[in-house]
């Protein structure tokens, strides 16, 4: 069979197993940014309703894009269900700090797939996946400094720290 | 390993065509494309990780599986759905 499944799949089975996690990951982060935002939107925290809305559609980009790469590698793509998305939150800076740990484990679980497809040789991926490395960088960067304006701006009114909040 | 040729397994998937794979579960033979195998591999995976296992034992202690775009049906209990998934991992362990 060696041949065989080579001959209809360019990437490795078992890489293809864990980027269909990683698209159930991406996925749940979408969602949970949803309940983020509908919890900003709902208290008129207008800058961060926006950006959260905006990352919500930004983790579905990705997770489409592994999708779209799975299918046209020859494998399948599973469309994952999404379970168990919190929609409780105590504060805006608890929002903010969530996100900054949800996005790390994205990051630690694309390395993991990176090294996988690395053991595996599957290059197609291991080059696939460099630009979501990039991507990962940036987006926990953009949570820490946001992390930073809360600790500036220490007990002002949420309003007025929500205003100096990026939109994206 | 000419002499295996004439073994025959209770379950056995064989290359027939280019996209066209032979599943083989006792007397019952199905025809399977490739994303059709990919989707067996993937609803096996699922069925024999340890908690749903645990759930089959405790219910129904069988599992009925459509395969093939729910072209066939399959009966199987617990030994044979590891048998299922371990023709299902080999056949694609040497990718």
């Amino acid at each position: 069979m060696k041949t065989a499944i080579r001959k209809q799949m360019t990437i490795h089975p078992e890489v293809m197993d864990s980027l269909n996690n990683q698209i159930s990951m991406e996925m749940h982060a979408s969602a949970s940014y949803l309940a983020m935002a509908s919890w900003c939107d709902q208290r008129e925290l207008l800058n961060s309703k926006e950006f959260f809305y905006k990352q919500a559609e930004e983790e579905r980009e990705h997770a489409m894009k592994i999708f779209a790469f799975i299918n046209d590698n020859g494998g399948a793509s599973i469309s994952p269900e999404i379970q168990n998305v919190n929609n409780d939150f105590e504060s805006l800076r608890d929002i903010y700090e969530t996100s900054l740990e949800q996005e790390i484990s994205v990051t630690e679980s694309i390395f993991k797939i990176f090294k996988q497809a690395r053991k595996e040789d599957d290059f197609t991926t291991e080059i696939f996946l460099q630009w979501f490395i990039t991507e990962q960088s940036e987006e926990e960067d953009k949570f820490r400094s946001i992390l930073d304006i809360f600790d500036l701006m220490g007990d002002m009114p949420l309003k007025m720290i929500d205003e100096r909040l990026p939109k994206d | 390993m000419n002499f295996l040729s004439d073994v025959k397994f209770n379950i056995q998937i064989k290359k027939i065509t280019f996209c066209q794979y032979q599943l083989c579960v006792d007397d019952k033979l199905m025809v399977l494309s490739f994303p059709q195998l990919l989707q067996l591999r993937n609803k096996i995976n699922s069925l024999t990780k340890p908690e749903s296992l645990e759930k089959i034992i405790e219910n129904e202690n069988y599992v009925l599986l459509f395969v093939a775009d729910k072209k066939h049906l399959l009966f199987l209990e617990i030994p044979k759905l590891l048998d299922l998934k371990e023709e299902i991992s080999f056949c694609f362990y040497n990718y």
